[in-house]
């Protein structure tokens, strides 16, 4: 579980994020391994979200480095990165919004085989690929509805299968249960649960049961840095994340 | 069974269309409505070719003109130089030209975006025009370029002006036939993927940059293809084919029609056309009814005369 595991899926070493004088990464170094699932925890502001932009290739880093499944990926253009097997599932839905679901997952099986076939139409398989996970997410008889018309609930559910249709081997999961009722949080975090162990996941999330319920181990990120790292146990015990985090958002 | 009978709808109105001069050559001895629907079928080719753009990959280009008239030169000098009026040659030349183009062009625009990726192409047009407008010696600058031959197949001559209709509307229809397979293809459904959400196109692993390039090559070789006809037609290129007020008249059309459906761009060009050359003769303010109408669409029906009638057939089925 060291810091430099050569077999990591997904490793950053001292990863620095500055906007105009502002550190939002200020030296993250952590390493997951290959079918583990780490929860990323810390207050509003605390770098989680610049950390997960970076990770995508979406925002550059000023320092460090990011290793996807032991190559070097600093840098990489998103889709690049979502072609070696990284897929991520938004905290704001990213979906295409006047798409039946079923299209919507289908441009994401679709990815694979890559667009450039204008003579051929989707093929029946992606569909019921498509069809498949919807039911997997629960959205089943969704399948014709619109992005749009879906629910809070029901766009949360689509934005996961849309993440998972790309059939990724490292996830980062977004606050999944963002403004979700305590039956829908239950029903997502369940799902998340049951996915394949050998998919590698990380999640940043508010909601702490949910979090200390789903990850292996947790890290603890406070103004652009990893102040602690370690099981559940290990966490609920440590003085500082208490101090800065927890304490708070128990009490809260 | 059905679909056989439709195919066969769409093979009875194709050829309706093709063999129009002569089934109307009866009650249209003055060959107006033959000319009038040619050059509708022209602007409904370049109006289909913008529409790729505007309507499926999300990118309103104020620029597509530089490739129509790029098209268009290219078809009347090639034909000049070349010494020769074979269809292949100059068309070829009409597409190599205009995709050539929209690659350099396209390859510096095609990362903006919105208003940026508008006011780029409307520039890089600009540009297109000032070259046509100032080197006379290929293109005879500001009178333009009169005397393009028109084209001949093989031995085939279709310089008559009932045959340049034909190839003017079988050209229209293989491009029309052409944009719905894309519409309905893996393609097609990428583009409108980059259109409703290019960040999650990317977080897929699509290289969005690479297929709005695409797009906007293809886009600018149709148009090509579409400035080649209008050379034919008019046997005259002039630099304004390049010009701002070509590019505007093509987004009008797209517009008005429907942007993002196949049909609309059509509908659009023949009623822009309509306006202008039917109507401007009968009623004094032509132009300024297409300004009043266009206005109205932007404002109350953005989905355009597609979108009103799709909207009308839902209200009338529920």
């Amino acid at each position: 579980m060291g810091g430099s595991s050569g077999g990591a899926a997904l490793e950053v070493r001292d990863l620095r994020r500055e906007f105009g004088g502002i550190k939002a990464l200020d030296g993250v170094t952590f390493a997951v391994g290959p079918g583990e699932r780490r929860g990323v925890i810390g207050p509003n502001g605390a770098g989680k979200t610049t950390l997960f932009n970076v990770l995508t290739g979406e925002v550059r880093p000023t320092g460090g480095s990011v290793r996807l499944r032991g190559e070097d990926v600093t840098g990489r253009p998103t889709w690049q990165l979502a072609r070696r097997g990284l897929a991520r599932m938004y905290q704001r839905n990213e979906l295409f919004e006047p798409l039946e679901t079923r299209a919507n997952v289908a441009l994401a099986i679709g990815a694979r085989r890559g667009p450039y076939r204008p003579f051929t139409a989707a093929p029946a398989v992606e569909l019921e690929a498509a069809d498949l996970l919807l039911g997997q997410v629960g959205l089943a008889g969704r399948e014709r509805t619109p992005a749009r018309s879906l629910s809070h609930g029901e766009r949360r559910q689509l934005e996961l299968a849309v993440a998972l249709a790309a059939s990724p081997q490292v996830l980062l999961l977004d606050e999944p249960t963002a403004g979700m009722s305590p039956a829908e949080t239950a029903r997502i975090a369940d799902l998340i649960a049951s996915l394949d162990r050998t998919l590698t996941i990380l999640i940043v999330e508010h909601d702490v049961d949910v979090v200390f319920r789903l990850a292996d181990r947790i890290s603890v990120l406070h103004e652009g840095r990893v102040i602690a790292d370690g099981t559940a146990e290990e966490i609920r015990g440590d003085v500082r994340v208490n101090e800065v985090y927890l304490g708070k958002a128990v009490r809260a | 069974m059905r679909r056989v009978g439709s195919w066969a709808a769409v093979a009875a109105v194709a050829a309706a269309l093709v063999s129009f001069p002569y089934w109307t050559a009866a009650w249209e001895s003055s060959r107006y409505a033959t000319t009038v629907l040619r050059d509708m079928l022209v602007f409904a080719t370049f109006a289909l070719s913008l529409n790729l753009l505007v309507g499926y990959a999300g990118m309103p280009s104020l620029g597509h003109a530089a490739y129509f008239g790029a098209g268009a030169y290219a078809a009347g000098i090639a034909g000049q130089r070349l010494a020769t009026d074979q269809l292949h040659v100059t068309m070829g030349a009409a597409v190599l030209v205009a995709g050539v183009l929209a690659l350099l062009i396209g390859a510096l625009v095609v990362r903006s975006s919105g208003i940026f990726f508008l006011m780029l192409t409307l520039a890089f047009a600009q540009m297109v025009f000032a070259i046509a407008f100032q080197w006379t010696e290929v293109t005879g600058g500001s009178n333009g370029f009169p005397g393009v031959r028109r084209p001949s197949i093989g031995e085939l001559d279709l310089s008559a002006p009932d045959r340049v209709f034909m190839l003017v509307a079988t050209v229209f229809l293989l491009v029309t036939w052409l944009l719905w397979r894309i519409s309905r293809s893996t393609y097609g459904r990428a583009l409108i993927g980059v259109r409703e959400n290019e960040r999650r196109m990317r977080a897929l692993g699509y290289d969005t940059t690479r297929l709005r390039l695409s797009a906007f090559v293809l886009a600018g070789a149709l148009a090509g293809v579409a400035g080649a006809l209008a050379a034919y037609s008019a046997r005259f290129v002039s630099p304004s084919d390049a010009g701002i007020g070509t590019s505007v008249t093509a987004f009008v059309m797209v517009l008005i029609g429907g942007a993002g459906t196949l049909l609309g761009p059509i509908l659009g060009a023949g009623i822009v056309l309509y306006i202008e050359r039917v109507l401007s003769s009968s009623i004094p303010y032509a132009q300024t009814v297409l300004g009043l109408l266009f206005i109205g669409f932007v404002l109350l029906a953005r989905q355009g005369i597609i979108g009103l009638a799709r909207r009308a057939l839902a209200l009338a089925t529920r």
